[in-house]
């Protein structure tokens, strides 16, 4: 039956819905009216996705404060260029302008044999008779080299000091090759546990809200079976209760997010000063803006996802 | 019109509700479909509004062969027809008005015009004062009456009703048959599943009696 054989018996008036945004606020404010007629049911939706999201951004802020911390560690990622001979003020210029244009350098630092011998007394202090009869012309100039971020795992740092090498002048190269990479084993084993961790608390937080939202629309499946009864189509039987997944959805994250927040003022912030893991900031950093918008968006995107593969069991039209 | 060609309808392998059904309800008619308690009376009904398709054969309504119906032209159908369920189905969280309204909300109707249209079938019904009332604080009658506002609020080709004076007594039947009668001079087709037999004496129309699925008799009583 075409849409033209609707029976036509009365003139009916003119339709409410006309145009696209007509029937968003027709469906709008049915879903508004949805969770005012059943609070009960929306109050258990937002509080089991807020909670959900809630132990997902708690371990999200510890990741990120662990991650960042380590992080901090690569800075010790130094390269040290030795010169067989001390170069002329005017070379040194020239050395350094080479040696930043190498990928990766972030930083580079001329130590003369002056400045090596001054650190060299600076570090034996009360040990000098050990420096007897050393001179500035026994140790090497170098050049100490910082990398980006990018350039401090395994094999940048092994490439790096390849190029380092093919500059005139340098004939050796020290960077701490064990050290490096033990800290990027560290690394990859730490992020290998974030991301199992948070792939089981992701996988966790979707069965959940899942079947929260699945009872919930089970609930309510006789209002379902009406609907289709009287000749709604699945888009205007779908349409409130994914605005209104959408809306709880955010309401869970944002709530979550408030209770994160609550929890980080009163145990987290101080709480890497008083196990002493990251002196730098002085106590936990709470998240970056990035990452509360992709909760805030995790947390619409599963009210949506769950209100439309539940809804797909209980529509028959 | 309403057409059955053929219809056989079966649940499960050995469970047959329905076998070989032809008939014809012509457009203005009104029917009792009569018989015992399993004899196929609701699967009839169903088959007419598309919850059920048929097993074997073909359902008719106005020309069109509802066997051949995409699910996304189902609802269409179902707006031209007025359902009265065996169990109401009213919305126990939603007002007398509301539960009406979903009706001609679903149509796409304005929410000023559904609230005229509303209130005025209520009226007819007796149940103005009853408006703002959740369904469960209604009585069996009134909650009946509302099932069929809801069927009738749009005008509807055909009315169906699973057997609608189950659980009334005589007063409350007498008002639900007179708003059948009325619907049915205003042009409605009216079929009407029951096996109260005093309905059936009463009311002077043609009765369809199914036995076992199949048609026993058809006696055409007019009034």
């Amino acid at each position: 039956m075409s849409k033209g054989n609707k029976s036509n018996k009365t003139v009916r008036p003119k339709l409410a819905q006309e145009g696209l945004f007509g029937r968003l606020s027709y469906f709008s404010s049915r879903a508004l009216a949805n969770l005012r007629q059943n609070v009960f049911v929306s109050v258990v939706t937002v509080g089991t996705i807020s909670l959900a999201l809630l132990i997902a951004s708690l371990f999200l802020l510890v990741y990120v404060n662990l991650e960042g911390m380590a992080e901090g560690w690569s800075d010790k990622v130094q390269v040290t260029a030795y010169f067989d001979r001390e170069p002329a003020p005017l070379a040194v210029a020239a050395l350094k302008g080479r040696v930043q244009a190498i990928p990766g350098t972030a930083k580079v630092v001329f130590v003369g044999q002056v400045e090596a011998e001054k650190r060299l007394r600076g570090r034996l202090k009360g040990q000098e008779s050990l420096l007897e009869g050393i001179t500035p012309e026994v140790l090497p100039a170098s050049l100490e080299i910082s990398l980006d971020r990018k350039h401090r795992e395994n094999e940048a740092v092994a490439a790096y000091v390849r190029s380092l090498k093919q500059i005139q002048g340098i004939t050796e190269v020290q960077y701490g090759e064990e050290w490096v990479k033990r800290f990027n084993s560290f690394m990859n084993l730490f992020r290998l546990m974030g991301a199992l961790l948070g792939g089981f608390m992701t996988i966790a937080v979707l069965f959940i809200v899942s079947n929260t939202i699945k009872l919930t629309i089970y609930a309510r499946k006789e209002e379902l079976e009406l609907l289709g009864l009287v000749g709604a189509t699945r888009f205007f039987i779908k349409a409130p209760f994914l605005i209104e997944g959408v809306l709880q959805g955010a309401a869970g994250a944002v709530l979550s997010l408030v209770a994160l927040l609550g929890c980080y003022f009163a145990f987290l912030k101080n709480a890497g000063n008083f196990l002493g893991i990251n002196p730098v900031s002085a106590g936990l950093s709470f998240l970056p803006a990035s990452h509360l918008a992709a909760i805030v968006c995790g947390g619409v995107l599963l009210g949506f996802i769950g209100s439309l593969t539940s809804l797909k069991r209980f529509i028959h039209v | 019109m309403i057409q059955l060609h053929n219809v056989s309808m079966s649940y499960q392998a050995e469970t047959t509700a329905l076998t070989d059904i032809t008939l014809k309800i012509p457009k203005g008619d009104f029917v009792f479909l009569t018989g015992q308690s399993g004899a196929g009376k609701s699967t009839l009904l169903k088959l007419l509004y598309a919850e059920l398709s048929p097993t074997r054969g073909q359902v008719l309504i106005d020309g069109v062969n509802l066997t051949r119906l995409s699910r996304s032209q189902i609802p269409f159908l179902r707006r031209s027809i007025g359902v009265v369920f065996q169990d109401y189905k009213l919305l126990p969280n939603r007002t007398v008005l509301e539960n009406v309204a979903i009706t001609l909300e679903v149509l796409g109707w304005g929410k000023r015009d559904i609230g005229k249209k509303v209130y005025h079938i209520l009226k007819q019904m007796g149940l103005e004062d009853k408006v703002n009332s959740t369904p469960l604080r209604l009585s069996g009658g009134e909650q009946q009456r509302v099932a069929l506002a809801r069927a009738l609020v749009n005008d509807p080709k055909i009315l169906v009703a699973d057997e609608p004076t189950g659980n009334l007594d005589d007063e409350n039947k007498e008002q639900i048959l007179s708003i059948f009668k009325e619907a049915n001079i205003r042009g409605t087709t009216v079929v009407v599943a029951t096996h109260d037999r005093r309905v059936i004496e009463n009311s002077h129309r043609r009765v369809i009696r199914l036995e076992k699925g199949r048609i026993l008799e058809v006696a055409d009583v007019q009034g």
